[in-house]
């Protein structure tokens, strides 16, 4: 049985221990859910509701003409007490809706239609509608992915789920295994791509019996082995590793006619097509060695982080939250991540909302926290034997530190889509992925510039 | 939810880091060096410890100077000061001078290292540079050893194997005959420190190579090249008969040079593919050296020459990015995929 991979990239300890035998749990509802109007790339939104205003579970609060833009929900039935702007997990302020949710919720009624017979335009709309965005983090609004200009033949089913820590997309795979097919189908017929193929990592073999098992005797429909090395999940290492098929520099899968969908976005299709229910929840995974009790979570968005810790009993080894605080001791927590280990971001606090992105919930103890000082570098070579996307590394940190952005481009600055392997290997331990997105801001500011 | 007490690191991701450290490298290179370091003792006893201290402590010292001058923090704790100075040792004969050496850690860590901007701007490997300073500047101290042994000879003791006939000088002479193909790989006099067993240096780059610190590239390419040269200069069969090609590999510090000196990571190409060429062409120049030179220290001018050249040789064996190659196979509408069912 081949196992298939990409070039380059590098083995990460895995550390899913902590959560991948944990069944998916529902997380109460919080007093207070903080809704953000952007959580897509695109066009921004605008509120439809003010402070005062009854919601309901599913209710529409946010919304954009622009096509490039993906509605938000309220997640609770609840009153909108402001709509202001809140701390996101990036750290910058956003437009928020903030409702207080009802004691009271009323069982959210999502009536069942055939979702097999519904046509392309049907099933894309319910996808806008919905407000899916890609689930993996990037959060690209689906409808928009699924709108080529040019030919699809296949649809890779992106289940790699290749970041260390993270194993909700594992367990949707075991626990939601047909609707994950049948979500896969919907996007499949909306660009009429004949082929769908799952891309599995093998260190999930019971993902990969139970997808299998579904989809015996379904023409077209295949799962692919793939070796277990970080970033397998990356769309173009795993377009390269499933089909061998190479998207070049700047352009996107659909050049090569392939889309490529998370797991938990494809969930989503399916429940919006099958119930016409928006994007109001997720599974995230709440894990790292200083959580009491890791566990994969379905969590309404919106929820704080902090809700989420005092349900999980907070930190391992601390005290029980009081009075709404959780304790944090120094000795005991060093860092909380929102997403996963290699590409998301720490947190100053626990206020920030669970957005449609959100694959996960760290908390590291002090010693697992990274060393951030770093050296000049010392040419090991060792970033550029393991960039998947072929840079230098080294010459883009170089000229970046200089402030010759020009040059740092020239090395593949523009290409790099910060996986951050190349941190993680340095044995100088240089910021390189700060000197990329450094080196992306001036750069389009002088295109900017330079267009006016 | 109430402020609170919190010390939450906030930094960019990736959040994970590999154990590996410049440190850590440079700790994996002093055991490399082990072996051949204890051979080096057992054969000159303390003319090698004298000369290993001296030039280890000095070039400690000149890198805590140098960086007190410059108002830079201290470095020490990298360890690479440590390893150039046991570098230069391992490159120079018993006997030598202790003034001799102490100028060439001042070059090699002061000169080549610190005052290029320190552990990974210097151009040069600083351990060789520091030998080709003392070598250029003093070279009747370097290299010779009867007559500046003596004055060590009241504390050490008389040693009858450091003023042997360096392999090198044999190699040069033609006298074949006169070496041992069996002591010049397990341990066998002559020669500077580092020289004393080929054996002991495999040992040592193979660790390396092992734990990832080098690649197979440079030395594999540097002794590919040597080998082949070495055969076919004159007449192949006879070379080959008379074991030239051989004593090539094995005498006159080429394998000190290829697994620990051209191996250096500042002063060699990023990529494997730049360290084949870097290597091919550092195995040429040993040979030209070697046949048409005088009796100079020929691989470490190799190095130094191909030192200058590792910009150059970067910027031409620039890879293409992921996804420029194949531009045939990604650019024509794609054929229908090779999807098999569970493959
Ligand atoms: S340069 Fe970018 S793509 Fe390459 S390893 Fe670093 S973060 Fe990843
Ligand atoms: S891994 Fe770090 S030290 Fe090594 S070449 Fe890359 S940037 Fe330089």
């Amino acid at each position: 049985m081949s196992v298939r991979t990409f070039q380059r990239g590098v083995f990460l300890p895995h550390y899913k221990e902590f959560s991948e035998s944990e069944p998916i749990s529902t997380i109460s509802l919080p007093p207070e859910v903080i809704i953000p109007l952007q959580q897509h790339i695109g066009a921004p939104n605008q509120a439809l509701v003010a402070a005062g205003d009854k919601v309901k579970a599913g209710q529409k609060i946010g919304e954009s003409g622009a096509f490039v833009s993906a509605p938000v929900h309220a997640s609770v039935d609840g009153t909108v007490t402001a709509v202001e702007p809140r701390p996101t997990f990036t750290g910058a302020s956003v437009e928020c809706v903030v409702i207080a949710v009802d004691r009271e919720q009323q069982e959210p009624q999502w009536p069942e239609q055939d979702h097999a017979a519904l046509t392309k335009e049907e099933i894309k709309a319910a996808i806008k509608e919905a407000g899916i965005v890609g689930m993996g983090g990037a959060a690209f609004p689906t409808h928009v992915k699924l709108s080529p200009p040019s030919p699809i033949d296949t649809i890779v089913i992106n289940a790699c789920e290749c970041e260390p820590f993270l194993t909700c997309d594992h367990r949707m795979m075991l626990e939601r295994t047909s609707d994950l097919v049948e979500g896969a189908k919907l996007i499949a017929r909306v660009v009429e791509a004949e082929n769908i193929v799952f891309g599995v990592e093998i260190n999930k073999p019971d993902a990969i019996e139970a997808l299998e098992k579904r989809i015996a005797g379904e023409n077209n429909i295949s799962v692919v082995r793939l070796e277990v090395k970080y970033p397998q999940g990356s769309e173009k290492q795993l377009i390269k590793a499933a089909l061998d098929r190479e998207v070049p520099p700047g352009k996107l899968p659909l050049e090569v006619g392939v889309v490529v969908q998370n797991v938990a976005t494809a969930v989503a299709v399916y429940e919006a097509c099958r119930f016409n229910k928006p994007l109001i929840e997720r599974v995230l995974t709440y894990t790292g060695d200083a959580a009491a009790k890791p566990g994969n979570l379905r969590v309404r968005l919106g929820t704080p982080i902090s809700h989420v810790l005092k349900e999980r009993g907070g930190i391992k080894g601390a005290p029980p939250a009081e009075d709404g605080e959780i304790p944090m001791p120094p000795h005991l927590v060093g860092k909380v991540i929102m997403g996963g280990p290699m590409t998301g971001w720490a947190q100053s606090h626990l206020n920030s909302p669970i957005v449609k992105g959100t694959s996960g919930i760290l908390l590291f103890t002090p010693s697992m926290v990274a060393k951030t000082a770093h050296t000049d570098c010392v040419r090991c070579g060792k970033c550029v034997d393991h960039c998947p996307m072929f840079l230098y590394p080294n010459y883009i940190g170089l000229y970046a530190e200089k402030g010759s952005f020009d040059r740092a481009a020239e090395w593949g600055a523009m290409d790099c889509f910060e996986c951050g392997i190349c941190v993680y290997v340095c044995p100088a331990n240089r910021p390189i992925v700060q000197f990329v997105r450094q080196t992306k801001r001036e750069i389009a500011a002088a295109r900017a510039a330079k267009a006016k | 939810m109430p402020e609170q007490e919190m010390q939450l690191t906030i930094s960019t991701s990736p959040h994970l880091r590999s154990p590996e450290t410049v440190s850590s490298a440079m700790r994996d290179v002093l055991i490399a060096l082990l072996p051949v370091t204890l051979i080096s003792i057992y054969m000159y006893r303390w003319y090698a410890v004298f000369l290993i201290a001296v030039s280890m402590v000095s070039a400690a010292l000149f890198e805590l100077l140098f960086r007190k001058i410059m108002k830079k923090q201290a470095t020490l704790h990298d360890c690479s000061a440590l390893v150039t100075g046991l570098l230069l040792a391992l490159c120079l004969r018993p006997g030598t001078p202790w003034w001799t050496v102490v100028l060439g850690a001042f070059f090699a860590v002061g000169i080549a290292k610190e005052l290029m901007g320190g552990l990974g701007w210097n151009r040069f490997n600083p351990a060789l540079f520091g030998l080709a300073a003392v070598t250029l500047l003093a070279p009747l101290y370097v290299g010779t050893t009867s007559t500046f042994a003596a004055p060590l000879r009241q504390f050490f003791g008389s040693l009858d194997v450091i003023t042997q006939a360096t392999p090198l000088a044999l190699l040069k002479q033609g006298l074949y005959d006169q070496l041992s193909l069996s002591g010049l790989l397990i341990a066998s006099p002559g020669g500077a420190l580092g020289e004393t067993s080929a054996l002991a240096l495999i040992i040592g780059g193979a660790y390396l190579l092992y734990k990832k610190q080098i690649r197979w590239q440079i030395p594999a390419s540097m002794i590919a090249t040597v080998l082949v040269i070495a055969t076919f200069w004159g007449n192949p069969l006879e070379n080959i008969a008379a074991g030239v090609p051989l004593y090539h590999v094995l005498a006159g510090g080429l394998l000190l040079g290829a697994f620990f000196m051209a191996t250096d990571w500042v002063t060699s190409p990023i990529t494997a593919k730049g360290e084949l060429v870097f290597g091919i062409a550092i195995g040429i120049l040993v040979m030209l050296f070697r046949k048409a030179l005088g009796p100079t220290e020929g691989v470490a001018f190799s190095i130094l020459i191909m030192n200058a050249f590792v910009p150059l040789i970067d910027r031409l064996t620039k890879r293409p990015k992921f996804g420029e190659i194949p531009a045939k196979k990604a650019a024509v509408a794609p054929a229908r995929p090779a999807v098999s069912k569970g493959n």
